[in-house]
């Protein structure tokens, strides 16, 4: 009687781990599907210069003295990564390491400027806990406003000549390559490129 | 009370697996768990670093409190604390109306906002805690008990990962039904 027991319950054992491993994999499975439906991208928020347009030009002098010129075109032919963040956006600060291995990455192809708005102290103090006096940091409202910066972080990449290639809400290192990525590709944003594989599918099916 | 010994060895060996995964989640992606706490709003972003450490540290030492057959009580009252704690920092920032925060349970991979599941989730781990606290029955372990504790161990670990996944799934969800 005992031993039927003990191998009644070893066997149980073994399907009700078995059926949990079973359900791990379903969750796991939904949670691929979740990111499939919605793509992970930067979000193009209404509103500011629209992609293929020229910035609006902005010169004034960032945080450390130095003079800006944005939306005008550069004869060493970089592009221009404008990051607006603030000292007190999280997402922000996580995403300042990533902005810097960009940087990087992409050497004199790329000109970073980053930009905010509030008071100059609490300004100076965020760039001094970060590192940034490498970046031009423009403290400016007037910036934020042309630009119609909604949520932060906000990044809008600008090609050399001065037009506004790609833009949108940036969360993640993910997001900030997708607006490299649409650049290259020459599509306004995620959204777009979504909307354009959509048709493509409509028409192989019509 | 009194509970069996098979059950207080499940519960010490399942709750040990659980801090001690949890704190090695957060070291691995230990930049973007200080963001996430400073997140919380709790403590200043210059001290968050501090305390991001000392989370892991008390996590740590949860999990080696609780693999260490003489401290057992202090084991599940730490492990009880700190969930007690976890829940008082997601309860005031619900309050406070910032439930979209990451709550930084599971590292930059897997995001979850906070909310009443998150709470509900660490009330019954920390009566868990609590029931690991009650006196132990005076009984031999048999050969059987093995497989109790380890089969008891992988299938709690197998149902919270799944947990976790479906509250990390949960806001998607909620954005296909139209939601917020």
């Amino acid at each position: 009687m005992t031993d039927a027991l003990v191998v009644s319950n070893v066997l149980l054992w073994v399907a009700v781990i078995a059926l949990a491993a079973v359900v791990l994999a379903l969750v796991r499975q939904i949670g691929v599907l979740h990111e499939r439906v919605a793509p992970a991208g930067a979000l193009m928020t209404g509103g500011g210069p629209r992609v293929g347009e020229p910035a609006p030009r902005f010169v004034g002098e960032d945080l450390f003295g130095r003079t800006v010129e944005l939306g005008s075109a550069d004869d060493s032919g970089a592009s221009t990564l404008l990051l607006f963040v603030s000292p007190d956006c999280p997402v922000c600060k996580a995403l300042l390491p990533v902005v810097r291995s960009i940087a990087v990455q992409e050497g004199p192809r790329l000109r970073v400027v980053l930009a905010s708005d509030g008071p100059l102290e609490a300004q100076r103090r965020f760039a001094e806990e970060h590192g940034l006096r490498a970046f031009p940091y423009l403290v400016s409202a007037e910036l934020g406003l042309a630009h119609q910066v909604a949520k932060l972080p906000h990044a809008v990449l600008i090609d050399a000549l001065g037009i506004v290639r790609a833009k949108g809400l940036v969360n993640t290192r993910e997001h900030l390559e997708s607006l490299f990525e649409a650049q290259a590709r020459g599509v306004a944003s995620i959204q777009d490129y979504v909307a354009a594989g959509r048709e493509r599918t409509l028409r192989g099916v019509g | 009370m009194q509970i069996d010994p098979a059950i207080a060895l499940l519960l010490r060996a399942g709750g040990a697996a659980l801090f001690a995964s949890a704190a090695l989640h957060k070291l691995r992606g230990f930049a973007y768990f200080r963001v996430a706490l400073a997140d919380y709003r709790l403590v200043p972003w210059w001290a968050s670093g501090l305390a991001a450490r000392s989370v892991v540290a008390a996590e740590l030492a949860t999990a080696a409190l609780l693999a260490s057959p003489l401290a057992r009580p202090l084991g599940f009252a730490a492990a009880a604390g700190l969930l007690t704690a976890y829940s008082l920092a997601i309860a005031v920032n619900l309050l406070r109306g910032r439930s979209q925060i990451d709550c930084g349970c599971f590292g930059p991979a897997h995001r979850a906002p906070l909310g009443v599941s998150l709470l509900a989730r660490n009330a019954v781990l920390g009566s868990l805690a609590l029931l690991g606290l009650a006196p132990i029955a005076e009984r031999p372990l048999v050969a059987l008990d093995a497989l109790t504790a380890a089969g008891g161990v992988a299938l709690l670990a197998l149902v919270y990962a799944s947990a976790n996944r479906l509250l990390e799934n949960a806001p998607h969800l909620r954005a296909l039904r139209g939601g917020s």
